[in-house]
């Protein structure tokens, strides 16, 4: 290996290194820490201007700023960890949106990659950008479902791990963590639902394609075969929600519900939507301090046993997916970190609404 | 055949604050203690005041609490640990 430089390469400024075979280039990053323990791509200088080329960004770019240590999240840092986790540039803009997302104050970054509790960065992609990528949303959804959403969710921890130290015992400091803190992203089944997306829900309009992020929890399955009924199917979701604020966070927040076709077909049928959908299980998905004492967590019930919780602070904190194989009447539940102390954010992909400081004018 | 790849990680340089020029003797000094608000955090703090009192003759203990105790403490903390002596902080879990 020749030494290495900061000579500018085709305005890229990071550190280069010149290898002297391809084959030396995984223990290269695996013995610096600078991987997930798996294979990368070598991230060529050309490789990553190719991402840079394809969202139209210079290098130096600056993507966001972490609030709490106050980093800058370059574009240039950003594609070469795309790069590495296998993104080809088609993938890099779902990359970029999903940061902008994360580096928003009410997403609260810092906690969540550095808490003890161990939650992952989800990603839910809306609109056209999953048929451009080749995102599924059906066989193996939370699994490694396809390329695209494998290598997206990857780019994601990667670049936590190299640019901002979210490695295991630095910054990171799960106790247990899951397995989404490997890649975790998701595409909705537009297509296979009559819903609205689930980013149109959220504002965003239905020809942008959007990226939602979420600090979660490991998904809990579900499976209810045995009714059409809604109320019933829901029913089932609603308790996992409960089982959650028992055995793990009471407080509320954005919990996410991953419906696959056959619990979706019998919602469609008896005319129940996103609205009905939430409402009752913002109603269902409730219980009382004092059942903490049912599993062994009597000794913080105190004097409130009686206070209801709810596990969504409004149904509109439903963050409601259709994705899933086409047969099976299972589901997913997945919790939110922490309540409310991270919240999910919606971005459109691709667009910059305002990312440019106001003109003078606007300002009058 | 040679390969050229780019470092991953960020290479900007951080500042550095230089630390508060350290305590002599905490006797009769004012402390703060900033408080993640944990569950844990009642009994860990109500010692650390009490042998802060007893044992290094503190003249007064402050606890403040963080209303969030994943984010960094208010800025109303801040302002009011410039009046203290000495701050204890990042404990607690």
């Amino acid at each position: 290996m020749k030494p290495a430089s900061n000579a500018m390469i085709d305005g890229l400024k990071s550190q280069y290194f010149d290898l002297d075979e391809v084959g030396d280039a995984q223990e290269f990053y695996h013995s610096r820490g600078w991987t997930d323990g798996f294979p990368i791509v070598p991230p060529t200088p050309e490789a990553v201007q190719a991402c840079l080329d394809w969202v139209n960004m210079p290098a130096n770019e600056i993507i966001g700023i972490e609030p709490v240590r106050e980093r800058a999240i370059d574009a240039e840092k950003l594609a070469i960890n795309a790069v590495m986790a296998g993104c080809l540039p088609v993938h890099f803009p779902a990359v970029v949106s999903a940061w902008m997302a994360m580096l928003k104050d009410e997403f609260l970054l810092h906690g969540t990659t550095a808490s003890t509790g161990g939650c992952a960065i989800l990603l839910i992609l809306n609109g056209s950008i999953r048929q451009e990528i080749g995102a599924r949303s059906d066989f193996n959804v939370l699994g490694s479902s396809d390329r695209a959403t494998s290598v997206i969710g990857r780019a994601i921890r990667l670049a936590l791990i190299n640019i901002l130290q979210v490695s295991p015992g630095a910054i990171d400091r799960s106790t247990l963590g899951h397995p989404g803190k490997i890649s975790y992203c998701v595409a909705e089944d537009e297509e296979g639902s009559d819903w609205s997306s689930l980013a149109e829900s959220r504002d965003i309009p239905k020809e942008a394609s959007a990226v939602t992020v979420l600090a979660a929890g490991a998904p809990r399955q579900i499976m209810n075969e045995w009714t059409s009924k809604p109320e019933e199917i829901l029913d089932t979701y609603a308790a996992e929600m409960r089982a959650n604020m028992r055995n793990y966070s009471i407080w509320s927040g954005n919990y996410v519900v991953i419906m696959p076709l056959q619990h979706r077909e019998h919602m469609r049928v008896a005319g129940w939507g996103r609205k009905e959908i939430a409402n009752y299980l913002f109603e269902k998905a409730r219980i009382k301090r004092s059942e903490w004492s049912t599993v062994g967590k009597g000794s913080v019930v105190r004097d409130k046993g009686d206070t209801e919780y709810c596990a969504l602070p409004s149904p509109e904190h439903l963050l409601l997916v259709a994705a899933g194989g086409p047969a099976g009447g299972f589901g997913a539940v997945i919790p939110p970190w922490l309540g409310t102390k991270s919240q999910a954010v919606t971005v459109a992909i691709g667009a910059c609404i305002d990312c440019e400081p106001p003109s003078p004018k606007q300002i009058k | 055949m040679t390969i050229r790849v780019l470092n991953p990680t960020s290479e900007s340089v951080i500042a550095t604050l230089n630390p508060a020029p350290r305590l002599t003797s905490l006797e009769g000094k004012t402390v703060g203690l900033i408080s993640n608000g944990k569950e844990g955090t009642a009994g860990f703090f109500a010692h650390v005041d009490k042998l802060l009192r007893e044992r290094y003759r503190v003249a007064e203990v402050v606890l403040r609490i963080k209303s969030n105790y994943s984010a960094p403490a208010e800025d109303e903390i801040i302002d009011e640990a410039k009046n203290w002596d000495l701050a204890i902080s990042g404990l607690g879990d």
